[in-house]
């Protein structure tokens, strides 16, 4: 019987609740919580039989094995989890490794009872319960060191794997305690939440740019992604998609051309009851090349479906009339009488923002390798949501879910995609059919027009100004696909304010701003045209890619109107009152710090070069990583915008690799200015038109300003870095070419034409 | 069953001579250092040398380079310690990792021919390699490190030969 399959029944996810063990099993020492379904296997197995399965283990030889729960898609989080634990257990660096958990309900996150991978919240999450992993580890060693040494366990210092009792000069490694067997110790959950963890002023670890465990095999083509992964005697299937994104249905497969194709095994029809595709056919070969010759030779004729006439033009015009209906939508915010309050404001402002669709486009095409074995089935795939693509693989499969092993890969870009577990379906129904492990691999021509994009969105905003120029009243609307809702998953959404039913908050995080404006709601529409026909996914930074890119644009028109300097009306509107206290103050030292590094204000630039800035509370209002870009442009007579230098100061709390930060907060800035200038999907009779990097294009080398990034490591908690960067670019950006040329834009991507039409207006 | 002179060793594929020859190293080979991006030649991930010059190896068949000397990641060096790879580690480059093998072959190139380049010549010579992490300032440091590197090993080695 598969060890995995007994162990699923997930219990308590509350860690607060369990005891955390540390004990010797047959390949050393291993750590985890109580009740954590696989542990008390691990400690009582057979040598033969034991899998290193928990948090992390000690072998004999010294190494510890952090196992990471979280997918590493270059935001180095496998090593920051091995950081977080070395500190508190005092290893020595050179001694940590690195392991990708399988989906394993053991694994889950501590926080969130899942895995999950997203939002920027690895870190955050899972700080405190690495940080006494590691503890406990320390704890149970040096205990055992103590008893083999015959000296007071509080006698005894522990650094770089040693334990040292300086007093008599004797040591130990942490690999002879290990070998002793005597590091064996059980932590209540009082005991556990009582460990006095270091504080800042003791860490050596936690703050130090250590080497990333990752890196070198990133530089030698040893790293394995899955389309990296061969199983014996596999198969590879090539898919050939509709050209409708969502809703069309297989009429017919003539497979005679594909049949003289060498190499060809089968065709296979996909019968989808996840709903997660909608009329693929995956041709099966043995090779990806003949694969792919056998898709183009397949003759297939599809039923469109009932998005076949959908475009971006009519996805626009039906959020615009939703959007004008009293009863859309929900509130996600609603404080004090907006409407009201624009009756009797001294001047209303009133825009509209767009974003178009984007396409996550990672590096690694999506893939998935799925073989049977017996009654397991082993799905192969680097993937950001274990918990839930495991049951789409099982579902695909007609099987329980607790029959699906998930072995994690390194993910060659995750960006949300990754969430998504759509590459499964067509690897699970081709190894079902041809009953041989199958590995199918997307073109880049599928990756691209099957996404789970970013959707189409539409903001309707509306400010009033009082006598002195304060803003009294906003009024703000967001018409988009429901990403998150389509997940299925109640506990992803969020209770609407006016009680209608639960919210997709992942279409609205980010309008709830740290801002103190008395009269202020947000209404969350979901675009149902634009959610069945471009269904959509989380792509890095969801929501607070387009919620501030209205927000940030609007709040500059804002100061404009009130005749104010932009950055210094921000800051007169960041007091701290009521409950934004705390993260308003934390915002404004951001912005003002962004400010001071840019050299905002404090020269005249030449004309047409202008500086504009924007400051964000993203990902969420709870999970903030307080973030200010000051971004400096030119604009040509033409509309042509080049932006020269991109100004971002974020407040992080407290850092766990500062290096690491700089390099996600610096991609993340990129990842905003590619969004802003370079990237733009279009839907026509249904189908997406980009199909490639000539039609899609992300961000080049030659296309790369100048980056600075100022890092506030002040001692809070530590937040996350990935995402909040991505947002704050792209308003900036608006809001220097107004300053450059008083052009004001609201579309995004932002076009020499847009800019010089606003010129003329 | 044509035959590929690959890092210096002599294999024969079996793969048609219409078969990019991407799909022949990772497949039949099963070295999966160089990877799969785009399929068009537009991004520069699946980039080897073929007699000392970087191309897309989704766009080379393997037909046509039958007898001509090929380098893979793999090959570039013995044990993973080219300058340009030291480069990349002491910089920290790779963030997901997987261009950077078309990145990395692609930056040998360049310096096997220009080992002291600006930065301008960095950035047309670099500019077909996409990065969807957008680690380009890194990358462009470790390219400025390995020539660096590479220039003084190489100065050293001019010292070093009259004696």
């Amino acid at each position: 019987m598969n060890q995995h399959v007994k162990n699923v029944t997930p219990e308590t996810s509350d860690l607060s609740r369990r005891s955390f063990l540390v004990g010797t099993a047959a390949t050393g020492l291993v750590l985890g919580y109580a009740g954590v379904p696989g542990i008390g296997e691990a400690l009582a197995a057979a040598p033969a039989n034991f899998e290193p399965s928990v948090w992390y283990a000690i072998s004999p030889d010294g190494l510890v094995t952090v196992t990471c729960g979280k997918a590493d898609m270059g935001q180095h989080i496998a090593s920051t989890m091995a950081q977080i634990v070395c500190e508190e257990l005092g290893a020595k660096w050179s001694d940590m490794r690195v392991n990708l958990a399988s989906n394993d309900p053991k694994f889950n996150d501590p926080v969130l009872g899942a895995q999950i991978t997203g939002g920027s919240w690895s870190t955050m999450m899972n700080f405190d319960a690495m940080s006494r992993a590691g503890a406990a580890g320390r704890m149970a060693l040096t205990d055992g060191a103590a008893a083999a040494m015959g000296v007071p366990a509080g006698e005894l210092a522990v650094r770089d794997s040693m334990i040292v009792h300086a007093k008599s000069k004797k040591q130990m490694s942490f690999a002879d305690v290990v070998k002793s067997g005597k590091a064996t110790k059980t932590f209540t959950p009082d005991e556990l939440k009582a460990i006095k963890l270091k504080t800042p002023d003791q860490y050596t670890m936690i703050g130090v740019s250590v080497p990333q465990i990752d890196i070198p095999s990133k530089t030698n083509g040893t790293a394995k992604y899955g389309i990296d992964v061969m199983i014996p005697g596999m198969a590879y299937g090539a898919v050939v998609t509709p050209p409708v994104r969502y809703g069309a249905t297989v009429k017919s497969v003539d497979d005679s051309d594909a049949k003289k194709v060498p190499g060809f095994i089968k065709a296979v029809t996909l019968d989808d009851k996840t709903q997660t595709t909608t009329g693929w056919v995956v041709a099966v070969a043995n090779t990806y090349a003949n694969a792919k010759k056998a898709a183009a030779a397949l003759k297939v004729s599809y039923d469109g479906g009932p998005n076949a006439k959908v475009s971006s033009e009519s996805l626009l015009e039906e959020a615009k009339r939703l959007q004008k209906l009293d009863d859309s939508g929900q509130f996600f915010v609603k404080d004090g009488d907006p409407a009201a309050a624009l009756g009797t404001a001294a001047k209303v402002l009133e825009a509209e923002y767009t974003t178009s669709i984007n396409i996550h486009a990672p590096m690694e095409p999506m893939n998935a390798t799925a073989e049977f074995k017996g009654d397991i089935l082993h799905i192969y795939s680097g993937n950001q949501f274990g918990t839930r693509s495991g049951a789409i693989a099982a579902g695909a499969a007609g099987i329980d879910p607790k029959f699906v092993v998930m072995h994690q890969m390194w993910l060659g870009g995750g960006f949300g995609r990754r969430l998504d577990a759509d590459m499964m379906v067509p690897a699970v129904q081709a190894a079902k059919a041809i009953g041989k492990p199958v590995k199918v691999i997307y073109t880049r021509e599928n990756d691209m027009t099957m996404d789970f994009s970013r959707p189409l969105t539409y903001q309707k905003v509306k400010a009033g100004l009082d006598g002195d120029g304060k803003l009294v009243a906003l009024s703000h609307d967001v018409v988009s696909a429901w990403p998150t809702q389509r997940w299925g998953i109640p506990d992803f959404l969020s209770p609407s304010v006016d009680k209608k039913g639960p919210l997709d908050a992942f279409t609205v995080n980010g309008s709830d701003f740290f801002y103190t404006v008395p009269n202020h709601h947000v209404r969350a529409i979901k675009n149902e045209m634009a959610h069945n026909a471009t269904p959509s996914g989380q792509l890095r930074s969801v929501a607070p890619g387009w919620t501030f890119w209205a927000v940030e644009s609007m709040i500059d028109e804002v100061a404009i109107a009130a005749g104010k300097d932009p950055a210094q009306y921000r800051i007169s509107l960041l007091d701290g009152a009521g409950k934004n206290d705390g993260g308003a103050q934390r915002l404004r030292n951001t912005l003002l710090a962004a400010m001071g590094l840019a050299g905002y204000g404090t020269k005249k630039l030449p004309k047409g070069e202008g500086m504009g800035v924007a400051c964000v509370s993203s990902q969420e209002r709870a999970t903030a990583s307080w973030t200010a870009c000051v971004a400096h442009v030119a604009v040509a007579p033409s509309g042509e915008v080049t932006v020269k230098k991109l100004t971002v100061a974020t407040d992080v709390g407290t850092q766990v690799h500062p290096d690491n930060i700089r390099a996600q907060v610096e991609g993340a800035a990129l990842w905003g200015l590619s969004l802003a200038m370079y990237e733009k999907a279009t839907l026509k009779d249904g189908g997406i038109e980009q199909t490639n990097f000539d039609g899609y294009t992300p961000l080049r080398m030659s296309q790369m300003p100048e980056v600075a990034v100022a890092v506030i490591a002040n001692g809070e908690k530590a937040t996350g870095v990935g995402e909040p960067a991505v947002t704050v670019v792209a308003p900036a950006i608006g809001n220097a070419i107004f300053n450059a040329s008083g052009a004001r834009v609201r579309g995004l991507p932002i076009t020499a034409e847009a800019v010089k039409g606003a010129m003329k207006a | 069953m044509p035959t590929l002179t690959i890092n210096g060793r002599s294999m024969s594929v079996d793969a048609a001579n219409d078969t990019p020859l991407l799909w022949a190293i990772r497949e039949q080979l099963q070295m999966t250092g160089t990877k799969f991006g785009c399929g068009a030649g537009l991004c520069g991930a699946c980039t080897v040398h073929v007699n000392g010059e970087a191309v897309r190896s989704c766009q080379t068949m393997v037909g046509d380079v039958a007898g001509k000397k090929i380098t893979t990641i793999e090959g570039l060096s013995a044990k993973g310690d080219h300058p340009l790879q030291k480069a990349w580690v002491a910089e920290q480059v790779p963030q997901c990792g997987y261009c950077q093998s078309g990145q990395i072959m692609q930056a040998a190139s360049l310096l096997a021919k220009n080992a002291n380049p600006t930065k301008e010549e960095v950035v047309a010579h670099m500019d077909g390699n996409l990065c969807r992490c957008m680690t380009y300032s890194r990358i462009q440091k470790a390219i400025m490190r390995a020539a660096t590197e590479m220039r003084t090993a190489s100065a050293a080695g001019n010292e070093r030969r009259p004696t």
